[in-house]
């Protein structure tokens, strides 16, 4: 039988729901993220944004100079965490096979719904509706037969729109797709591939599939299966947090371990209130650190630890500032491993003070 | 300084001893015995600072008074190799201590007894007495649930408890968990709680005998002391909280299962020859009257077993892990086990069905 996914990404979801909720955002240029004295990112922006060239993840310094009006706001997380709880319930009425990505995308797997007569098209349309009745916000969807296809279809008629791959246009559709299309290409591999005169998933489908392999790793066969539209994934239901993390960049950068270790201490808490929703047992399997020096390295030290120690930072702290070289820092990080389905086989007992006990 | 004694009599003390010496230790003095000549017996001291054991014997030759410490292992090497009805005379000659035995001479290093660490003056606070045959039970019964290396160092013991005319032992390692309590009628001890850390608690077991004999134990501030009528131990005590047993224990488990014991080791130790061996994990399938083991590994070897029970109710599958399943049934005496489980997340109950004064937690895993 035929598989049929959707894929469901809402139209830039921050800004939306503060254009939805404040009507002087509605008709000027605005960016979800930091301010820019602060060093902060673009997370979300507007579709007026959009036209001056203003993306996300862009340092909202960087958006300014592109869009001087942009009007900057302050997210509000809590907010955009309800409303798709809100979404998450609406998908929840077509089909329990859902597979969230982050809030405001998601792929559905209907393909044993009998819902609107099997339609996925249909589904997708319906759920579309649904969210705009019932939030006010406009959401694109995808329908194909495989999940990346689906994904690439629900960015093709944004915003508010609707893209069908049917399985007997699949093949069509994959060939003529510029390869940085393909999600896992970014700019590096893109630039790897149109190196070797690879740009469509046609020029792909020419190559050969062991010089693929030799130049770009376990990645080469999927690039070559996706150029074929071949993704045998099926959806993710049981998706298991792989670490947890707070960082923080700084509005100026700092110099001295004293200085790093305060900042260990404000981050500290905020790390062990996110591990302990993500592990209620608080096992991890490593702890680590990072830095981001001023000429924007990354370094990241990070070992095997069983429970989440404040004191261990301190030790891993040593050990990146070793490779400081007299650089400023200008972010830095804590995150855990968590134990992974295996490590964690073994159930420990809910004694209260161990769980608590760092 | 100088005594002499039958080799028999001698190298029983000095094995004892022997147990707490550190074999390679920073500090050279505490690979060394203390021997200690005073009122017609024999003094011999052992420790690496944490557990120290004393033993005596009295003297029945002639002997000069006098402290030397001597390297153990090679002493004790020396005086388990002579033949068994040697008679020894130990003297200390200049900075030598020597052993003769027959016509043989052994000449040792010596250093002296003045700088061999003492464990500092402390105070008993809690004292009891009871049967080596019951310390042994109270330690027996837990020490394998101890943890071993965890960062949460105070789950690498065994917590010792007092509490009116109670004795209790728990050991826990986070993921399994086991006590042991023994009732008096004839005391009434303060509430107390202290932790034992792994190595005295191994020392322990393997010091006494499982006899009526009665052992006198002294809780301090930071010290347990058990005085016996060979030897006397002390250990330092962890520092630290130990966790709540009270809190894991499971209730309201209505799945209770009633079998043989020895039916049941049997079946999970061939069952666990072919479950993965590094998590060692077992699945039980429980339905009315009988339970199903099965075991796989990754060379895609298997396992099944399906032993006869007690037990009326639905039908449950959980994993454990074999190890500790075994551990608890080897603890167990009598041939009766009961088993109590609730759902395939929550912990297992396990108790032997004719002696309710141990009992035995153990959570599962998800297979």
């Amino acid at each position: 039988m035929a598989r049929k996914f959707i894929h469901i990404d809402m139209d830039c979801f921050y800004a939306a729901v503060e254009m939805r909720d404040n009507p002087a955002y509605r008709n000027v240029p605005i960016a979800i993220g930091g301010r820019s004295e602060y060093r902060g990112v673009v997370s979300t922006c507007n579709y007026i944004a959009r036209k001056y060239g203003v993306r996300s993840a862009m340092p909202t310094a960087h958006a300014k100079r592109l869009c001087p009006e942009l009007v900057l706001v302050p997210g509000r997380m809590p907010v955009y965490a309800d409303i798709s709880k809100q979404i998450r319930g609406i998908f929840a009425r077509y089909t329990d096979k859902i597979e969230p990505l982050s809030l405001d995308e998601a792929y559905l797997d209907v393909s044993d719904s009998d819902m609107m007569h099997g339609s996925a098209t249909l589904i997708a349309n319906d759920i579309r509706k649904a969210i705009f009745n019932e939030t006010g916000l406009t959401a694109s969807a995808g329908v194909a037969p495989c999940k990346f296809v689906a994904k690439i279809a629900s960015d093709e008629n944004k915003p508010n729109g609707l893209c069908v791959v049917s399985p007997q246009h699949l093949d069509e559709f994959v060939r003529e797709l510029p390869l940085g299309k393909i999600p896992g290409v970014g700019k590096v591999t893109l630039q790897k591939l149109n190196h070797l005169g690879l740009f469509t998933c046609d020029d792909v489908r020419r190559y050969p599939f062991d010089q693929l392999v030799k130049r770009f790793g376990k990645f080469g066969p999927v690039i070559w299966d996706r150029s074929h539209a071949i993704d045998p994934r099926s959806l993710n239901l049981t998706r298991e947090r792989k670490s947890v993390g707070v960082e923080r960049t700084l509005s100026q950068d700092i110099q001295t371990p004293d200085e790093c270790l305060s900042m260990i201490d404000s981050l500290f808490p905020k790390l062990q209130e996110r591990l302990r929703k993500a592990s209620p047992s608080q096992r991890i399997h490593t702890q680590g650190i990072k830095l981001k020096f001023s000429d924007f390295q990354l370094t990241t030290v990070e070992h095997r630890f069983p429970l989440l120690d404040k004191h261990y930072f301190q030790q891993l702290l040593d050990e990146a500032m070793a490779r400081r070289n007299n650089r400023g820092i200008r972010l830095i990080g804590l995150h855990v491993g968590l134990p992974t389905q295996r490590d964690t086989e073994q159930l420990s007992l809910p004694f209260p003070e161990l769980e608590s006990s760092c | 300084m100088k005594f002499s004694i039958s080799r028999e009599k001698f190298l029983q003390p000095l094995q004892l001893v022997s147990g707490a010496v550190e074999r390679r230790h920073t500090l050279p003095i505490l690979s060394n015995v203390l021997i200690k000549v005073s009122e017609g017996a024999l003094w011999l001291t052992g420790t690496d600072l944490e557990v120290e054991l004393i033993s005596s014997v009295s003297l029945e030759g002639d002997y000069q008074e006098g402290e030397i410490t001597v390297p153990a292992k090679k002493l004790f090497d020396i005086v388990r190799g002579l033949s068994e009805q040697s008679d020894i005379i130990f003297e200390v000659d200049a900075n030598k201590a020597v052993v003769r035995a027959g016509r043989g001479r052994y000449t040792l290093s010596t250093l002296s007894a003045s700088d061999y660490p003492n464990l500092e003056d402390w105070e008993g606070e809690v004292e009891f007495e009871l049967s080596r045959a019951d310390l042994k039970r109270l330690i027996d019964s837990t020490h394998f649930s101890m943890a071993q290396q965890d960062v949460r160092y105070y789950l690498n013991g065994m917590s010792l408890e007092t509490e009116e005319k109670t004795v209790r032992t728990v050991a826990t390692d986070g993921h399994r968990l086991a006590l042991c309590r023994l009732h008096y009628d004839n005391i009434n001890l303060p509430a107390r709680q202290v932790i034992i850390p792994r190595k005295g608690v191994l020392e322990i077991t393997r010091l006494i005998e499982e006899d009526d004999k009665l052992l006198k134990v002294q809780i301090g501030s930071n010290h347990i002391r058990i005085f016996s009528t060979d030897f006397i131990f002390t250990s330092k005590l962890v520092d630290g909280r130990f966790p709540d047993y009270r809190r894991v224990l499971p209730k309201g488990g209505d799945k209770e299962v009633n079998a043989s014991k020895d039916v049941l080791k049997s079946a999970f130790s061939r069952a666990a020859i072919l479950s993965n061996e590094k998590f060692r994990g077992v699945r039980l399938n429980l339905a009315s009257g009988e339970l199903k083991i099965t075991a796989n590994n990754p060379e895609q070897e298997e396992a099944e077993e399906i032993v006869e029970v007690d037990y009326q109710g639905d039908e449950l599958e959980i994993g454990f892990n074999v190890a500790y399943l075994i551990d608890v049934l080897n603890s167990i005496h009598s041939d009766k086990v009961k088993i109590s489980l609730a759902d395939s997340n929550s912990s297992a109950l396990i108790e032997d069905a004719e002696d309710d004064s141990a009992l035995y937690v153990i959570m599962p895993m998800r297979l």
